[in-house]
């Protein structure tokens, strides 16, 4: 192969590719109905917002009720997340593979379980939790712990599978039980990526929790529907705000605490 | 006194790992084990202390045979076994301290043991260790931050926190700079002569086991090929063991 | 003889262990968890509320759900059809997401672009993301009139702020020297970013952008089921919202899984191959 053969089959793959990608995304938005001159259009998104969404005197009555909820909603984001990263250890602990589980179906269903889990959408939990939680909090909170389960056990067990069981043999050598050691050496070393994963689930959760409150009628989410519907478009803001403020200082609280980890 | 009797042991069914190999190891002695790699020497460390089972024959320490015990009693007699291993095997995140202490949760109950309950004799007992190993200033440091010869001594404070009889050594120094290997080992050379241990040592440095050991056996395809003190091991030997 | 290592040296006295940042940070964050956690727990339970009874309803609908699942009122062309729908949402606003993520991607590395520019993407992109996605559509649904482009934008802007974000951390674990090799042969930054930087961060950045599409396919779901922006998600509220037809939810799920399992298993390769 000359290299002139060589960059001329490259360029060749590379446009081949490129034009690939551009005819399947024009058939799929042809497909969609999707305009691409709506992408231009954006900058009306921010001005609406920045029209409407502005909190006036009078929604400032509502900040109590507001902050309430956003309170619930970070009560809930994190009690699924904690509830759920607990029974998620166990999980991973039993089904990996590199801490003497010999029997491969348990590794296996507990795999196909989490999986499962965290799979099916968020809102096909929250509709079905629904029926026979009804209209409250525990509907909410049960949807979020499903997927955080299905989703902290299978990455819990792919931290624990990267870890080097030389570590917790030579624990063993020293006549200390299986539970001992892995208390002592395997939690140790895989502190920092489970905290870094449960920070990342309580984030995610907070904005979950908001769409899960839309389709259940309950928290914040619902707030905000309920403003958004009757064109209270201030309070609406006011909703949106709180989120803001909320999520960005979770978003620098974990931050700070991976920092301090390392 | 260590005695192994007739150990075999087979991943395969036609290849063993392991065929027939006796082995005495006396109080207050190194022995060092050389051959070259997948001669099987890592298996018969690891038999010694049973982390390797499955295993045909008898493996002696005081009279005890280590495979007759049950799970428990295996347990209780693998804290008179100090190990220590190529790679460290320390918990990089913990400190020194903490790994040191690491060495007495096999004498704890399993709830102490859970919460890591430890004595302020067991504080001191471990601070001293750290002390003796020349790491006073590293007590309280993660034990990622340390260099291969560090950790290598907090591995040995690690097996001597646990008051072992025995200390099974595997590579301990093939990961380490010519100084730091020369440190290891002069350490484990006290502790055979001033503590009185009986030690077994890995190595694949014919050098340094002839300077540093009381007895030499020599591995190749799971056999035993020599077994005497270094002067005995003449250069011919040598290129044999490792042809 | 190494000095340091004197077996007779006598103990020197040590004040009591000094707990570091690390453990402080980790039994703080353990104690905060768990104390909001059993607070949580307490507080969202409603009171006089059957918990038995609740939880035999919701195992018998799973029952419905996952062993007897049926197409109910639809077809399997009409759900099929959806499913399509939900991947092409999820595919374009992708390319979109990826092309537009990779622009601000840089604008945000701080090792490339300079400083005042990437504290500023950084910001913008840190609000975009805060805000969830469900809310982007329904406020472009009201600014742009309700269908697919409201979806595809709304989608679009939370995938640009979460590439770019991930994009920009890949970029930054550039060693500044290669930069600055490269720089000093003096090379213009266009070329620098052509030859040098996106060719070897290629294959990570692509697995990053299929990492997405798993994510925006599953806010097509949402997207589709809260917003009635149609797809999967709009059946899957249908059947249980208004039919109250299990059965079809189940088929339904069935469906979505099917999709998800085989990106799942393309992605578990990616990642093995590309980003550990």
């Amino acid at each position: 192969m000359t290299p002139q053969t060589f960059f001329r089959r490259k360029q060749r793959l590379m446009l081949l590719t490129l034009s690939g990608l551009l005819v399947s995304y024009a058939v799929a938005s042809i497909a969609l109905g999707f305009q691409q001159g709506a992408l231009l259009q954006v900058q009306t998104g921010f001005l609406w917002m920045a029209q409407n969404f502005l909190p006036t005197a009078a929604t400032f009555k509502l900040l109590p009720a507001v902050l309430f909820q956003l309170w619930r909603a970070f009560i809930i984001a994190t009690a699924a997340a904690g509830v759920a990263g607990l029974l998620s250890l166990l999980l991973a602990v039993i089904g990996a593979k590199n801490l003497g589980q010999r029997h491969v179906t348990v590794s296996f269903l507990i795999r196909g379980f989490a999986s499962v889990l965290r799979n099916i959408p968020i809102i096909a939990w929250a509709l079905i939790l629904l029926f026979s939680f009804k209209q409250n909090e525990l509907t909410g909170f049960l949807a979020l712990w499903f997927m955080n389960l299905g989703f902290l056990t299978r990455a819990f067990l792919e931290t624990i599978e990267d870890f080097d069981t030389g570590k917790l043999e030579a624990l063993i050598a020293t006549g200390t039980s299986r539970p001992v050691a892995i208390m002592q050496g395997l939690l140790p070393e895989i502190a920092t990526p489970t905290v870094e994963w449960l920070l990342y689930m309580i984030e995610n959760n907070v904005r979950d929790a908001t769409l899960v409150g839309l389709l259940t009628g309950t928290g914040i989410g619902f707030l905000f529907d309920l403003y958004f519907k009757s064109i209270n478009y201030p309070a609406a803001g006011l909703v949106v705000a709180v989120l803001i403020v909320l999520v960005i200082s979770l978003e620098l609280l974990s931050t700070h605490i991976q920092r301090s980890l390392t | 006194m260590l005695t192994v009797t007739a150990l075999s042991k087979r991943y395969t069914p036609d290849k063993p790992s392991l065929e027939a190999v006796d082995l005495q190891a006396d109080v207050g002695t190194i022995t060092a084990v050389i051959g070259p790699s997948g001669a099987g020497k890592t298996t018969l460390l690891r038999s010694l202390n049973q982390l390797l089972k499955d295993d045909e024959g008898q493996v002696c320490l005081d009279d005890v045979d280590l495979r007759q015990l049950s799970k428990r009693d295996l347990q209780k007699a693998r804290r008179n076994i100090g190990m220590i291993f190529q790679n460290y095997n320390l918990i990089d995140a913990l400190t020194v301290l903490e790994n040191v202490l690491h060495g007495c949760l096999g004498a704890k109950s399993t709830l102490a043991g859970m919460f890591a309950h430890y004595t302020a004799e067991e504080k001191q007992e471990a601070l001293k260790l750290i002390d003796e190993m020349g790491l006073s200033d590293f007590a309280y440091t993660a034990c990622k931050h340390l260099s291969g010869g560090q950790k290598q001594r907090v591995g040995i404070a690690r097996a001597l926190m646990q008051h072992p009889k025995m200390m099974l050594c595997d590579e301990p120094i093939a990961s380490l700079d010519p100084k730091s290997a020369q440190m290891v080992m002069t350490i484990l050379r006290r502790l055979a002569d001033d503590k009185g241990l009986i030690v077994v040592v890995n190595l694949h440095q014919v050098d340094i086991a002839t300077e540093f050991a009381d007895h030499i056996v020599a591995l190749n395809h799971g056999r035993k090929v020599f077994d005497g003190v270094p002067a005995d091991l003449q250069a011919a030997q040598i290129q044999a063991i490792y042809a | 003889m190494i000095e340091s290592v004197s077996m007779s040296q006598t103990p020197t006295q040590k004040a009591p262990r000094p707990v570091n940042r690390r453990t402080r940070t980790l039994r703080a964050f353990v104690t905060g968890l768990a104390v909001i956690s059993i607070y949580g727990l307490i507080s969202v339970l409603p009171k006089h509320f059957d918990l038995w009874t609740a939880t035999k309803v919701f195992g018998a609908n799973l029952q419905l759900m996952f062993f007897s699942p049926n197409v109910g009122n639809d077809s399997h062309l009409l759900l099929m059809q959806a499913l399509f729908a939900s991947i092409e949402l999820a595919f374009v606003t992708t390319v979109l997401g990826a092309g537009i993520g990779l622009v601000c991607g840089l604008a945000a590395a701080e090792n490339i672009a300079p400083r005042w520019l990437s504290l500023t993407t950084k910001s913008v992109m840190a609000f975009v993301r805060a805000i969830p996605t469900i809310l982007w559509v329904l406020i472009y649904s009201v600014a742009l009139g309700l269908g697919p482009n409201a979806a595809v934008v709304g989608l679009t802007f939370h995938s640009v702020a979460y590439l770019a974000k991930v994009f920009a951390n890949t970029i930054e674990e550039i060693p500044a020297q290669t930069i600055e090799a490269l720089r000093a042969g003096g090379c213009g930054l266009l070329p620098v970013l052509c030859q040098a930087v996106l060719p070897s961060l290629a294959s990570r950045l692509l697995s990053w952008t299929f990492i997405r599409f798993e994510i925006n396919f599953a806010n097509a779901v949402v997207v589709g089921a809260a917003a009635g922006a149609g797809g999967i998600g709009y059946q899957l509220f249908v059947a249980s919202n208004f039919y109250f037809n299990f059965h079809e939810v189940g088929m339904i799920v069935y469906y979505i899984l099917a999709f998800v399992f085989v990106l799942e298993a393309i992605s578990t390769k990616l990642r093995h191959k590309f980003i550990d």
